[in-house]
Formats: structure tokens, C-alpha cells, sequence
């Protein structure tokens, strides 16, 4: 599904050069829930950044359903972007002058797909979200959660080979964050969606699959969640980065 | 929704202000323009205004000032707006809309918006230029100058300021589409623009330039003349100005970025503060941009009260209520005639006197001009014969004047003005004086004291004797007549004013309908070298411009400047607003303008305040701020926006003003000029009232928005 390979990238300020990715290389299979976490700096939103097509890579492959994207020129982008892939931000990126439904469409509605179909697809989505009573609302009358929820059911609206994830939960309390969580849980489950998700946040990260953790722009370790209970695998996560803490000096 | 049309559609209607800012800026800038450039081309104004005039020169400056305001401030709006809708672009091109797609929408929306708004502008243009000149002509004076004609060509200018609008807006628009840093669109609206360390330095540097730089712009074309004897191009002599223009800019910088205050006020102000520096850049192009309109605002303001001023007080101490000459040729009335006519009108005539005069040839500085790459340079010969003067005798200025002047034969002396002062072609540096009939020649000697009386002006007085020998043989066409008189309650007097000025342009002959600077000698020579003479009716006919006409002799054009223009205090002060109507009212006109414009500016600019801090202010109420300390912090960032440059701008052009009264009289300011600027005073107090209003009611606005009560 998606196979990144010696993924190198670098910022530039001040006559300084900042080597962020240092050759990452990684994959993901289809219907599997990844979460890539490290501490600030690790280069987790920059890996995020570059599979997304919102920044160049210097140099290294991403590969999405055997498509080199780095390859593409930027209308081809545009299209990968609008068919194969969904998206969700930390601050949810709504409009606020377009309802929760039409947040929702809005994919398809850029992709010119505007067919009845849209709409049933939508609401089937609010459904399973449990963002129904909300669809007519405007982001500025909705909560955080509902805000995040609509995000992922926008991210959904086009069947997408991957939904990438940042930072998912950075903005939310913990119940809130459950029920984001939940939702990816039940694209995944239902709806056969591929999740990559970016976080902080180690009880997010347990309900993955698998768990890839970053340090100074490489991998350092990949942590697979198999059938361990979700407890044990969170509990597995926090001994990880308490080792990488300890081998960072801290 | 099924479309991406539709979804603009509704993100418009949610941004609406932010539309309407945009399309209001385009609108009020073309609008200004057009006005201006309509009011500024018109054939009405040029008529009036002498090619190559410090007048014209002055509306054109201003112009140039108006035309950088207007362009830099609708950049500004324009950047606003692209900043506004980089979110939402933002957001479309991280779900996978395509540059192109994202282009043609954003083009069919501000092409529509802009082609209204400033089709708009240029059509409204010339009818509020032509209203507002309405409004003069209905409340203040009409004259049969002031009908306003347009020049088609104006809307060549509002066109070209109309394209450079639309032009910057999509060229704005393609640099804003080309960026591929989705990440960074979507985050620019909400990115600072934090000026760089700003030393403290600055704010007194920047004085010092100010200065230094005013001082320098004024007197560098004066030390390139008078040293240099070079004329340079006009664009030259303007770069002097540009450390001061620097300096300003400066002042600014330090004004908005680190402020004037230190120690405990700092942290008093510090949100006012930081948040005018984190908006640093375009704050200080607006401020800069407002000040430069207010120094122009002010700057055609002061023509009013300084010529109305100076007018008046001259009018005033005239020492006789009528006075006029005439060549001795012509058929004007003698003093039986005047009496008879003022019995007519019910005038008593007090004391009447009527002395000869003559026009004679005298020696000076011929200017030798070449004209280079650089420009033009001169060069100084001395030429007997250069050009003409009036000469009294002794014993005829006494009469005239009522002194005992007795003067050595040999000798001239040079009329200058009450107080003494002269101008640039009167000086008193004659050494030899020619009849220009015989060819005789007088040498004498330039008296270093000077004669004062401003009815007599530009006169040179010799002994009688002298004055006997040099005239001697002279036709009626080189004599004149030099007539005094007053009257019993002069300001009743209006009706006999205007007859006897009437009587004297019926009899006066076409060898006299010439403007003041035509010279007879300077005629003479041109004649005799087979060159045309510069002031001939047929040569300003050739070069497009009007001559002296009997038949316009109400309008300003003929009161200025006929040669032989009678100066009757009744009348004068009577038809000044008249004779000076279309100066006047075009000067007010740009006052207007550069106002208005000023007005848009600042409230535009204190509105975004408004509208791009909401989020601050929510957060400072959620940090227990009071509503008096959010209003005080509104209050210090608008009165910012307002004050420093309306302020600075003030001071500027008055000290300016008071720069040229003072140096334009050799180093000295004269009571009709120190009274001239005191109501220059009481004009910046009316337009500081008006500002102040406009202030309050912008800080009630940004009130609005930010749920402050105020």
C-alpha cells in the first residue's frame, strides 16, 4: 500500500542546515491502523508532510499503490490527493462558513464527483460517527470531538487508499480523544480504511496496529501490537519511550 | 451544494467584509484618483494655472503623493484579502484541488470584484469632481472662470491607475497561487510579520533626518542655480528629498516597534505595543503613507489662508484707495472725468494726484542659457541695453507719495516694497539707463537704500534734473501717467471701483492688452534682432496660451496679469474670492481629496485591527482582562494608527511652511506671513477636530466588533 524507502529531508535556516529525515524507510499494508510517534523534533509531521505531497523530499521513494509519488507532477498530485488519499488535522482545517455536511462532501465536491451518491455517502458517514444531529450545524457550533470526527468522515467521503493523520488528538480532552480514536477504529473495521496517524499521544497510539517510533529522524524501533490486549500494549509503548528517554540521557 | 462554485459562493457570503474592504479600497482609490486627475486635467483649472507654474508644479506634487498613497494602500488591502483567503486555499489544496482549479476561481472573483469596483471609481470620478465643484460654485463664489469642462484625456490616467489596480491584484493573485508550501499557506493568515530588531537610534535619527533632509530638498535647487548656475532636472532635485523621506520612515519604525516610552511604562503598554510591532511592517506603510497624505492635505490647505491672508492685510495697508497708470497714448480720463463719474456714484473725492512717469531702457545681467544632458546651465553678460523699468523724478514721487525725498543727481533709487523686500526681477543694481527713442545714456550710481512703498513698487526714482535730461524727447508710447487718489468711506465705494475700471480697459487701446511681463525694450531688441518676442500675442497663440483679453476682464487670468491693472482697494478686496476662485476651490478640492483619502486609510487599517485581533481579545477577556483595559489597549493601537502620523504629518508641513515663508523673503518672516500662518493654525485646529471625529467613530466600530463597550 504505502512503502517509503531512505526518505532523507532537510531544512535550511540561518546558513544552518537541519537534517530532519535521515533515511526513513517504512511500510504499510492495506487495512492496517500505523501510528509513527518520537519527541518533538523527531521528524514525525515532516515524514507526515512529505507522504502527504505538502513539502519535497530531498531525496528517497514514497511509494503509494506502486505510484512514485515524489515522480508526480503537481496536477498529478492534486489528483492522488483528491482520490487516494484523506486527510485529518490537528485543527481539524474546517471552513467555517460551510455546515458539518458539506464539510464532508467537500473532497468530492473538488473532485467534481457530485452525484446523489455523495450525499447518501455522507450521511451514511455521520451515521456511523454519530455526527448526525450535528450535520446542518457550522464548525463554529460544534465541539472539539465533533469538529475531529467530522474531519475523519471528511477524510473518508472519497473511499481513500490511505488517510493520513496529524496529531488527531493534540487538541482534544480524553474523552474526546476516545471518541475520535473510536471512529478510526471503525473506518478501520467497517469501512476497510488504511490509517497513518501521527501522535503524541500513547493511549491513541495503543489502539494501533503497530506503533513506529522516530528518534533524531530514523526509526528506532517498531512495536506491533499482534493480539497483546490493548493495556499491555500501551503499557509495552510507555517502557519503550521510557528506554528512549533513558537513552536520550534523560 | 454540488459544486465548487457554490462552495466559494457560500465561503463569500460568510467573508463578505472581507470582499467588501477589498472592493471598497479598489473603489475610494480609482474614485480619488479620478477626481483629482479630472479636477487636475481639466482645460477650466489649466487655463488658470501658468505652464511650468510653482501652482502646477505644486497640484502635480501632490498628485504624484496621492496617486503612491492610493497605490501603496490598495497593495495593502490586497494583501489582506490574499491573507484572509489563505486558509480556506490552503485547506482546498491540502484535500487535493489543483492550483488550476484553484486559480480560476480565485481569478473570475477578483476580476468581477475588481473591474466593478474600480469601473465604478472612474465612473464616479468625474461626477464627485464635478459635485464637489458644484458645491463651491453654489455655496462659496461663482465666476465666469469656474464653469468645469473635462479633458476626455483625464480618463487616460484613471485608466492607467485602473489597470495598475487590477494588474497588481493578479499579479498578487498568480504569486499567491504559485506557492507550494501547502503547510505554510494554510498557517499564513495566522502568521506574524515581526519586524526586525529595530535599534533605538532610530527615533532621534530619524528626527535628524527628517530635518537635515527637509532643509536640504529645499535649498539644494537654490545652491545649484545660484552657485552652480544650473538648472537640473526637475526629478533630481526632488531625490534631495529623499533622507528625509527616509528619516520619516525611520521615526516611524521607531514610533511603532519600540515606542517612546521605557521603564515601568513599558510593561503598561506592552500589549498595545506588541501587537502594533507583530503587524509591524504594514503598519509602518500605512502610517508612512497617511502622513505623506496629510502633509498633503495640509500643504494645499495652506494656500487658502496664506494667499487669503496676505491678500487681505495687503489690501489693507495700501496707503491710497485708488491707484492706476497708463501709457500717455492711450485716452483714459483725466481727473475731471473721475470726479465727474464719482459725483455719478455719490464718491467724494479727498486728494487726487497724477504725476508722469517714463519708461526707460536699463543695463543688467543678461542670462546666457545651454541647454546639456544634464540639463540647463547659464551664464551671466553684462548688457547695456537688457530691458525696461518705470522711472518717477524726485519731485513726482513726492507728490505722489507726500514725502520730501531729495536725491544726489547720479543717483537711483529703487522702489521696493512697505517692507522693504523685493523680488526676483526687481533689484537695485542699475548703473546705466537709455532712452529708448534717442539712445541717450545716463550713467549713475545704485543707491544702497531703497525707497518703501508698495503702490509703487518695482518704480525707480531719479533727480529731477537727470530725470529731465534722460526722458527728454521720449514719445507718448514710452510716458505714462501715475495716478493717486482716495475717497470719503471707501468700502461704499464698489460701484465707482468697477466703472472707472470698466472705463479704463473701454479706452485702452490693443497696443496695451499685454500681459505685465511684456517689456517694451526686451520687444524692441527682439524686433530689431528678427527674433520673436516671447510675450507677442501671436507667439502665445502659436504656443496654445491665452493672451490678455479686454473681453474677459472679470476673469483671474486679466486681474493678474493685465499690465496696466488698476489697483482700487474697494474692488480688490471685493472680487478677491473671484480673482482667485479657481486656485482657491482647486486647492481646496485636493485638500478634500488627500483628506478623504487619509479618512479611508485610517479607518480601513484600524477596522483590521479590529478584525484580524478578534482571537486576541477573546483570549485577554479569558485571562480576566477588564473591559476598561481592552478598551484602553484598542484605544492605544487605533489612536496609534491615527495620531503618530496625522501628528507627524502636521508638524511636518507646517514647520515646511514656515521653512519657505521664512527663506522665500531672504531669512525673515513678514507680518502678513506671521499672520497667515497663525490661521494656517486655526485650519490644522478645524481639521484635527475633524480627524478626532472620525477617530471616534472608527474606535466605536472596532468596538463593535471586538464586544467592547466603549
Amino acid at each position: 500500500m504505502l512503502a517509503v524507502e531512505n526518505l532523507k529531508k532537510s531544512y535550511h535556516a540561518n546558513k544552518t542546515t537541519y537534517e530532519v529525515l535521515k533515511g526513513i524507510s517504512l511500510a504499510v499494508d492495506k487495512g492496517e491502523f500505523v501510528a509513527v510517534m518520537g519527541p518533538s523534533g523527531s521528524g514525525k509531521t515532516t515524514l507526515l508532510n512529505c507522504i502527504s505531497c505538502y513539502i519535497p523530499a530531498d531525496s528517497g521513494s514514497i511509494r503509494l499503490d506502486n505510484i512514485e509519488l515524489a515522480a508526480l507532477q503537481e496536477f498529478e498530485l492534486a489528483e492522488v490527493r483528491i482520490r487516494r488519499l484523506g486527510f485529518v488535522f490537528q485543527d481539524y482545517l474546517l471552513l467555517d462558513g460551510l455546515t458539518v455536511r458539506d464539510n464532508i462532501m467537500l473532497p468530492r465536491i473538488i473532485g467534481g464527483k457530485t452525484d446523489k451518491g455523495m450525499e447518501d455517502a455522507t450521511d451514511r458517514l455521520c451515521e456511523v460517527f454519530g455526527i448526525s444531529p450535528i450535520k446542518d450545524k457550522f464548525p463554529a457550533e460544534i465541539s472539539g470531538g465533533e469538529k475531529q470526527r467530522t474531519a475523519v468522515a471528511r477524510a473518508l467521503i472519497n473511499n481513500p487508499l490511505l488517510i493520513l493523520a496529524d496529531e488527531p488528538t493534540g487538541n482534544l480532552d480524553s474523552k474526546s480523544s476516545r471518541k475520535v480514536i473510536n471512529t478510526f477504529v471503525q473506518a478501520r473495521d467497517s469501512l476497510g480504511a488504511t490509517i497513518f496517524m501521527v501522535t503524541h499521544d500513547s493511549f491513541a497510539a495503543s489502539f494501533c496496529d503497530r506503533v513506529i517510533i522516530l528518534r533524531d529522524g530514523t526509526v528506532w524501533r517498531e512495536l506491533s501490537r499482534l493480539d497483546k490486549m490493548r493495556g499491555a500494549f500501551h503499557d509495552e509503548l510507555l517502557e519503550a519511550i521510557r528506554l528512549m528517554g533513558e537513552a536520550n540521557g534523560e | 451544494m454540488t459544486s465548487f462554485s457554490q462552495v466559494y459562493a457560500a465561503l463569500r457570503k460568510k467573508n463578505i467584509k472581507q470582499y467588501a474592504l477589498l472592493a471598497g479600497c479598489c473603489f475610494f482609490s480609482v474614485l480619488l484618483i479620478t477626481a483629482y486627475v479630472c479636477m487636475m486635467r481639466s482645460p477650466t483649472i489649466l487655463n488658470v494655472l501658468p505652464e511650468g507654474g510653482d501652482s502646477r508644479k505644486q497640484v502635480m506634487m501632490i498628485f504624484v503623493l496621492a496617486v503612491l498613497g492610493c497605490g501603496i494602500f490598495t497593495t495593502y488591502a490586497s494583501g489582506l484579502f490574499f491573507r484572509h483567503k489563505s486558509r480556506e486555499t490552503g485547506i482546498f489544496m491540502a484535500l487535493g484541488a489543483s492550483r488550476r482549479q484553484l486559480k480560476g476561481l480565485l481569478t473570475r472573483e477578483l476580476a468581477l470584484l475588481s473591474f466593478a469596483s474600480c469601473a465604478a471609481g472612474a465612473v464616479l470620478g468625474a461626477p464627485l469632481a464635478w459635485l464637489i465643484w458644484r458645491l463651491f460654485r453654489l455655496l462659496l463664489v461663482d465666476t465666469e472662470d469656474m464653469p468645469l469642462s473635462f479633458d476626455p484625456q483625464a480618463y487616460l490616467f484613471a485608466l492607467a491607475f485602473s489597470v495598475f489596480v487590477i494588474a497588481m491584484l493578479f499579479i498578487m493573485l498568480s504569486r499567491f497561487i504559485r506557492r507550494t508550501n501547502i503547510i505554510d499557506v494554510v498557517n499564513e493568515s495566522r502568521k506574524s510579520e515581526p519586524i526586525r530588531e529595530v535599534p533605538r537610534r532610530y527615533g532621534p535619527m530619524g528626527i535628524a533626518l527628517l530635518v537635515g533632509g527637509g532643509l536640504l530638498g529645499y535649498l539644494t535647487p537654490s545652491f545649484f542655480i545660484n552657485v552652480l548656475h544650473w538648472y537640473p532636472p526637475e526629478g533630481l532635485t526632488s531625490i534631495t528629498y529623499l533622507p528625509a523621506l527616509i528619516g520619516l520612515y525611520l521615526l516611524l519604525l521607531h514610533t511603532v516597534v519600540n515606542g517612546w516610552r521605557q521603564g515601568k511604562n513599558r510593561y503598561k503598554h506592552i500589549i498595545i505595543s506588541s501587537m502594533m510591532k507583530f503587524q509591524g511592517r504594514q503598519t509602518v506603510r500605512n502610517m508612512l503613507v497617511i502622513t505623506v497624505l496629510v502633509t498633503g492635505a495640509y500643504f494645499a490647505s495652506f494656500y487658502t489662508p496664506m494667499l487669503g491672508t496676505g491678500a487681505m492685510m495687503g489690501f489693507d495697508s495700501r496707503k491710497v484707495d485708488y491707484a492706476f497708470h497708463y501709457r500717455s497714448d492711450q485716452d483714459m480720463p483725466g481727473k475731471d472725468e473721475i470726479e465727474r463719474m464719482a459725483a455719478e456714484e455719490n464718491v467724494t473725492i479727498t486728494s487726487y494726484a497724477s504725476q508722469p512717469a517714463a519708461i526707460l531702457g536699463i543695463d543688467g545681467q543678461k542670462y546666457i542659457e545651454t541647454r546639456g544632458s544634464l540639463g540647463v546651465t547659464y551664464t551671466h553678460e553684462y548688457t547695456e541695453l537688457l530691458s525696461s523699468g518705470p522711472f518717477l523724478s524726485e519731485s513726482a514721487f513726492n507728490a505722489l507719495t507726500g514725502d520730501s525725498l531729495n536725491i544726489a543727481p547720479g543717483v537711483v533709487m529703487a522702489v521696493f516694497d512697505d517692507e522693504g523686500n523685493s523680488n526676483y526681477w526687481m533689484s537695485n543694481d542699475v548703473t546705466l539707463i537709455t532712452n529708448p527713442v534717442t539712445s541717450e545714456v545716463l550713467h549713475v550710481a545704485s543707491s544702497e537704500q531703497v525707497l518703501s512703498n508698495t503702490m509703487l513698487f518695482g518704480r525707480r526714482v531719479l533727480d529731477d534734473t537727470d530725470y529731465a535730461r534722460i526722458t527728454e524727447g521720449l514719445t507718448d508710447e514710452w510716458l505714462e501717467e501715475q495716478v493717486f487718489f482716495n475717497v470719503n468711506n471707501v468700502s461704499d465705494t464698489y460701484n465707482f471701483a468697477k466703472r472707472l475700471f470698466y472705463t479704463t480697459t473701454d479706452r485702452s487701446s490693443p497696443e496695451v492688452e499685454v500681459y505685465d511681463s511684456w517689456d517694451p525694450v526686451a520687444k524692441m531688441l527682439a524686433d530689431q534682432a528678427g527674433e520673436d518676442y516671447v510675450y507677442d500675442k501671436e507667439y502665445l497663440a502659436e504656443n496654445g496660451i491665452d493672451a490678455i483679453d479686454y473681453r474677459q476682464r472679470d476673469s483671474s487670468n486679466f486681474r493678474m496679469f493685465w499690465k496696466y491693472m488698476p489697483q482700487f482697494r474697494v474692488l480688490d478686496k471685493a472680487d478677491f474670492i473671484k480673482t482667485t476662485a479657481v486656485f482657491l476651490m482647486l486647492f481646496i478640492f485636493i485638500a478634500i481629496i488627500c483628506f478623504a483619502a487619509v479618512i479611508v486609510i485610517a479607518y480601513t487599517r484600524s477596522l483590521t485591527i479590529g478584525l484580524t485581533n478578534a482571537q486576541v481579545y477573546d483570549d485577554l477577556r479569558r485571562l480576566g482582562a477588564s473591559n476598561s483595559y481592552l478598551l484602553k489597549t484598542v484605544k492605544g493601537q487605533i489612536s496609534k494608527v491615527y495620531f503618530t502620523p496625522i501628528f507627524t504629518g502636521t508638524v511636518i508641513i507646517y514647520a515646511f511652511y514656515a521653512m519657505i515663508m521664512y527663506f522665500n523673503d531672504g531669512g525673515n518672516l513678514s507680518g502678513s506671513e506671521l499672520a497667515g500662518m497663525a490661521n494656517c493654525l486655526v485650519l490644522i485646529a478645524a481639521g484635527s477636530a475633524l480627524l478626532y471625529g472620525v477617530y471616534r467613530f472608527t474606535l466605536r466600530k472596532v468596538c463593535g466588533i471586538l464586544n467592547i463597550q466603549c
